[in-house]
């Protein structure tokens, strides 16, 4: 889901062909729209995400020491390509901040009603029910996933709601620092959730 | 929010000391360094079996940029100072979904001495090169790299342009001396489609469509096979060297997943002086 920087023109090409709140095809002044991002979740993002705070690295290893926030990455899981030979090896890996819950997709900016009933629970599970208990979102650079589920944060009522628009390699930035990572599974009852509705 | 670097490290000092005592042992300091050995000993596992890789005196010398500016395009060197024991080489980029990225197997007409090529990088990850000497032993090299997204990136362009002239071939020559190994470079025009490349428009996935295997020959003489892999960058550039007592064209057999299959012959250098 992630890209470098030379398929950006694309990504912005996309984004006017799509017509949908466009974001700006350059990695300044890029507007918040008004509801989720439902375009192509790789992108140029808002440097602001109203309700939420932003977060970066240092900060977010200050917030962990401190609070224990809820960490929740929506990064997309690798997929294996259907046409790939069988023989071959694919054992995909995913590593997170230490002590995250991995939700892929959860940040698609269309979820079916059973999918926002399924994370909204899964929020509340993790959280306690307590608006006020601090929670991350993240995924990539440039992604709007972590985007759209602060917003969803912030509209389901947290009011402690942190964007950590660096990601995982911002993170993983710091590791001569001692910032490690973990290998990390999906979130099983989000995956199940997901599973059923996918089978709909 | 900025914080210094000293306020950071008392910070995760904190954040350590914190998950200690919170029980979170998982997330203590130096478990990536753990999880990344882990991670290389399951692999190891799946692709050599029980045979047992060694570590140094490395047979192979591995030469990328700490951080990729394009991770779809990382620019690899191996050189071998161990050239005279080797076979093969095997290249494995830990943490991509499809670890094994190439698989060299050196015929009688190589010099193994130096291979470049370009790679995608999925995520910050170690790279390992294992050789394959002459009398059946396995030899690791390693090297972390920083570069996010290869696999996954869109090559700027749509599908059907991707794939025009999809077999084409040329090859360069260095200057070569009588005598001397003869340096050469391959590139091959095929989009090596990794299967995890979404259209940005259609949100659809392009299938894979990547080549498996090349076979470069100097008149009647192997000089390598490689088996490939959707680890391999778009339009495969490979830089190798041949012994120079060849005769004949040097053939380039290559062919994809999806039964392509393509044939070039191309003439030998003169030599000059």
């Amino acid at each position: 889901m992630r890209r470098s920087p030379l398929a950006l023109p694309l990504v912005a090409l996309a984004a006017l062909v799509l017509g949908a709140a466009a974001p700006a095809d350059s990695p300044v002044n890029v507007p918040e729209p008004a509801g989720y991002w439902e375009g192509a979740l790789n992108g140029y993002t808002p440097k602001t995400l109203a309700g939420a705070g932003l977060v970066d690295a240092a900060g977010l290893a200050a917030l962990i020491a401190a609070e224990k926030p809820v960490l929740l990455d929506v990064s997309e899981a690798d997929r294996r390509p259907p046409d790939m030979a069988p023989g071959r090896i694919w054992l995909p890996v995913h590593r997170d901040i230490p002590g995250s819950v991995w939700l892929p997709g959860a940040g698609e900016g269309v979820l079916s009603p059973a999918l926002e009933a399924a994370l909204t629970a899964r929020i509340t599970a993790l959280t306690g029910g307590d608006r006020d208990r601090p929670v991350v979102a993240y995924c990539h650079p440039d992604c709007w996933g972590s985007w759209n589920l602060g917003k969803r944060l912030v509209r389901l009522g947290y009011r402690r709601v942190s964007w950590f628009p660096e990601g995982i390699e911002g993170w993983q930035d710091g590791r001569e620092d001692g910032r490690d990572t973990a290998t990390i599974r999906a979130d099983a009852e989000w995956s199940a959730a997901r599973k059923a509705s996918a089978g709909r | 929010m900025r914080i210094s670097r000293h306020t950071t490290a008392l910070t995760l000092g904190a954040v350590l000391s914190a998950m200690v005592v919170g029980g979170h042992a998982q997330a203590a300091a130096g478990d990536d360094e753990t999880e990344r050995a882990a991670r290389w000993t399951e692999l190891q596992q799946s692709i050599f079996g029980d045979r047992k890789v060694e570590t140094g005196p490395a047979l192979v010398t591995m030469d990328l940029p700490d951080r990729a500016s394009d991770a779809s395009l990382v620019p690899l060197t191996l050189t071998m100072p161990g050239k005279d024991k080797i076979q093969g080489l095997y290249l494995v980029i830990d943490d991509n979904p499809a670890p094994l990225a190439a698989h060299f197997v050196f015929g009688p007409a190589a010099d193994p001495d130096t291979l470049k090529m370009r790679v995608r990088v999925n995520t910050y990850t170690n790279i390992h090169a294992v050789a394959e000497t002459k009398d059946g032993r396995l030899v690791e090299s390693a090297k972390f790299v920083k570069a996010s997204g290869g696999c996954s990136a869109p090559m700027g362009m749509s599908d059907q342009e991707a794939m025009q002239g999809m077999g084409d071939m040329r090859m360069k020559f260095a200057d070569s001396k009588p005598g001397k190994p003869i340096e050469a470079t391959l590139m091959i025009r095929h989009p090596n489609f990794s299967g995890m490349q979404m259209n940005q428009v259609s949100r659809d996935y392009t299938p894979a469509r990547y080549i498996n295997k090349i076979a470069v020959t100097y008149g009647d003489k192997s000089v390598f096979t490689m088996d490939g892999d959707i680890s391999i960058s778009a339009n495969p550039v490979i830089n190798f060297a041949m012994l120079p007592e060849g005769k004949g064209p040097i053939k380039v057999v290559a062919g994809d997943n999806q039964g392509g299959r393509w044939e070039h012959s191309f003439d030998a250098p003169a030599a000059s002086n």
